[in-house]
This record gives structure tokens, C-alpha cells and sequence, in this order.
């Protein structure tokens, strides 16, 4: 099956979902580290799954994750990835030292901040009752926390969506992958309320 | 990620890299020289159409003929499991939807020994379970099977020429 599952339509409306979730989530990063953020791509990108996996980064990296899943109308997981010098970096502008159970707890933090702002500025838009689930943070190789989230959330389906966005915070040279990866039921759901569904 | 692939080209590795819920199975006829690896998902199919290792049920019959195809002799394959963690800690799945314990790399190692006492083929090594994400990588002539942990060194899991990681290691 080829990569190739939506409309360029869709993805458009699905790449303004990406700008405004991340652009909110890119506001709440700067207010909760008092310093500017930049956002870089927003994209949404169907992808097959090995690719998606490629697209998210060196697999074999070691990196810091933390994850929000999603429920209520729709189900999806919201992925923090920071590489691991951009963790220390970020723990450090947060007081608190890296790979220890505080810095830890703050990357979940994170998350929770990051992930409930994006999540209620699309719930706005598509009028959707999003519900955030607690967070959880694993340090792991890139490839296997992505593919492991992917198995839960593609499922049958053989193409993931994946709205993402780098965010960087300015004058650290420190940057977070956001991603929202839906359920392919979720896409479906998201669609029709854009009025995007065939 | 859903794909297999067989080799019997002498020094080839056939490599899974970032193996975390998901299982990496690897048969091998020594003998003839033989190796395949799949990169397994899901437990089980219910889609008419899917990459052709996603799914462990469906998996292990093509991986078979992949290597069959290369010369492999069927009663002499044998298979090596690696991956198959619980990543995501005490929550049990990503989207932590409180559906009990969904611990995806359990049943996927479940279904795919299931799959393969199917198939009559002995698992002769695994490294799996845990919480960690593994690299392996899979070699038909001299038959071995490297894995590597997250934040580890490679290790040579399965092999007929023994020490033969080890020394590779040390020339680079």
C-alpha cells in the first residue's frame, strides 16, 4: 500500500491542525522556561511505518521521551522526543538535573503543560472533548519508543499520521520534537469534523 | 517495521534496529547458510492487507519461505527471539486508556512462539521482555545473532563460530 491514504486537501487542513497545536504548545513552552521559542516545520506527513520511524530520527539515538496519551472523543499519544544533551539542557534552564526521578518528573511536566495546551486549542477548533492522560517518561533508543507508540496506534493500518514540529529555545542551543500521533479512527474523526471526510 | 527480510550472502546483516514492544525473529539453517528476520507488530491480523511481518500469525509462514527460498532447509531452521518490552512502564501502553495491562511486547513474544511451535521450529536463544529497546543483527555466513540493549554493547546472543562478534569488534 502506498503511503499515499489522504487528500492533499486533508492534508492541508490536517498540516493547520499541526501549526496551530504545536504554535500553542511552542507559547506554553516559552511561558513555562520565561524564554522566546521558536517553532520550525509544522508539518502533517502520512507516512508508512518504517518511515515514520525514520522520520522521527536516528533510531539507534538515545533520547528522552515522554508521552501523554489522549483520550475522550478521539484517541492519540502526544510525544515529547529531546535528544540527550537537549534533556540536560532543558533541566538545567528548569533548576533540576537530567536522568534523575526530578528531572524526570519535569520532562512529564512538560508534557502535561505542552500537551494540555495543544490539545485544548484543537479540541476548540474541532469542537472534540479531548481528554489528557497521565504522562510517562522513558530514556530508550528513538527507534523503539516511536515504533512501540506506533504498533499501539496504527494498529491494522499500514500509514501513520503524524503532526509534528521542532520547537527551539532561543539562546539554548536546545530543541524538542512534538508530535501528535493519532489512531487511524482518530484521523477519520478529526476529518470529518473539518468537514474533510468523503 | 512490518517487513522481513532472508540473506545468504557471506558477511550480509540483516539488521532490526530499535526494537521495542515490537519482536524481532530470526531463523537460521546454519547448514546451508541460510538466515531471515522479521520485524513483528502485532499479535495477530484482522486486515485483508498488510506489510507482509506486521503481523505475527502471518509473519512466521512467509519468513519460512523467504529463507526456503535461499535454500534453507525447513527442519533444520531455527529461530532466535529478540525485543518484545514493555516500554512504557507501569502504564502498559502509550495511551495509558486504562484498559487493564495492555503489555503489547508480551503478546507479541507470546504469539509469535505460538506461531512457531505452530511451524514445529525450536527457539534455540531470545533476549526479551524487560523494559529496554534492542538492536540486532543477523548474519547467514558465519551463522550469528548480535543483539544490543539500549545504552549497551552488542553481545553476541546465537552462533556456530563463536567469538566471531567479539573479534570483529576488536578489529574496528
Amino acid at each position: 500500500m502506498p503511503p499515499r491514504h489522504y487528500t492533499e486537501l486533508q492534508l492541508d487542513a490536517l498540516q493547520e491542525l499541526a501549526s496551530i497545536g504545536s504554535g500553542t504548545a511552542a507559547t506554553a513552552l516559552a511561558q513555562l522556561l520565561g524564554r522566546p521559542v521558536d517553532i520550525t516545520v509544522p508539518r502533517a506527513r502520512a507516512l508508512g511505518l518504517a518511515d515514520a520511524v525514520d522520520a522521527a530520527g536516528a533510531p539507534e539515538e538515545q533520547v528522552a521521551s515522554a508521552l501523554m496519551g489522549v483520550g475522550g472523543d478521539l484517541e492519540a499519544v502526544v510525544l515529547l522526543l529531546f535528544p540527550s544533551a537537549d534533556e540536560a539542557t532543558i533541566c538545567g534552564l528548569l533548576g533540576v538535573e537530567a536522568d534523575t526521578d526530578v528531572g524526570d518528573s519535569a520532562l512529564g511536566e512538560i508534557a502535561n503543560i505542552l500537551g494540555a495546551s495543544a490539545l485544548g486549542a484543537l479540541a476548540k477548533m474541532t469542537e472534540l472533548a479531548l481528554e489528557p492522560r497521565p504522562p510517562a517518561v522513558i530514556h530508550d533508543m528513538l527507534g523503539a519508543i516511536v515504533a512501540s507508540v506506533l504498533a499501539e496506534t496504527a494498529g491494522d493500518v499500514d500509514v501513520a499520521l503524524m503532526l509534528d514540529a521542532e520547537l527551539s529555545i532561543a539562546g539554548a542551543p536546545c530543541s524538542v520534537s512534538f508530535m501528535l500521533l493519532p489512531t487511524a479512527g482518530a484521523v477519520d474523526e478529526l476529518l470529518a469534523r473539518l468537514g474533510l471526510d468523503r | 517495521m512490518g517487513e522481513l527480510a532472508a540473506s545468504a550472502t557471506p558477511d550480509e546483516e540483516l539488521v532490526s534496529i530499535g526494537l521495542g514492544s515490537c519482536v524481532g525473529v530470526a531463523l537460521l539453517d546454519a547448514v546451508n547458510g541460510v538466515a531471515g528476520l522479521a520485524h513483528v507488530m502485532l499479535p495477530e491480523a484482522n486486515a485483508a492487507y498488510s506489510a507482509p511481518a506486521k503481523f505475527a500469525d502471518r509473519a512466521i509462514p512467509t519468513l519460512i519461505a523467504a529463507t526456503e527460498r535461499l535454500g534453507a532447509v525447513r527442519d533444520r531452521l531455527e529461530a532466535v527471539l529478540i525485543g518484545g518490552a514493555q516500554m512504557f512502564g507501569k502504564t502498559g501502553t502509550a495511551r495509558a486508556n486504562g484498559a487493564g495491562t495492555l503489555d503489547l511486547g508480551a503478546r507479541n513474544e507470546a504469539a509469535v512462539r505460538e506461531a512457531l511451535a505452530r511451524e514445529q521450529i525450536s527457539i534455540r536463544a531470545a533476549a526479551t521482555g524487560g523494559s529496554r529497546g534492542r538492536t540486532v543483527r543477523v548474519c547467514a555466513v558465519p551463522a550469528l545473532v548480535g543483539v544490543k540493549e539500549a545504552g549497551g554493547v552488542e553481545v553476541e546472543l546465537w552462533g556456530t563460530a563463536p567469538g566471531a562478534l567479539a573479534a570483529e569488534g576488536e578489529a574496528a
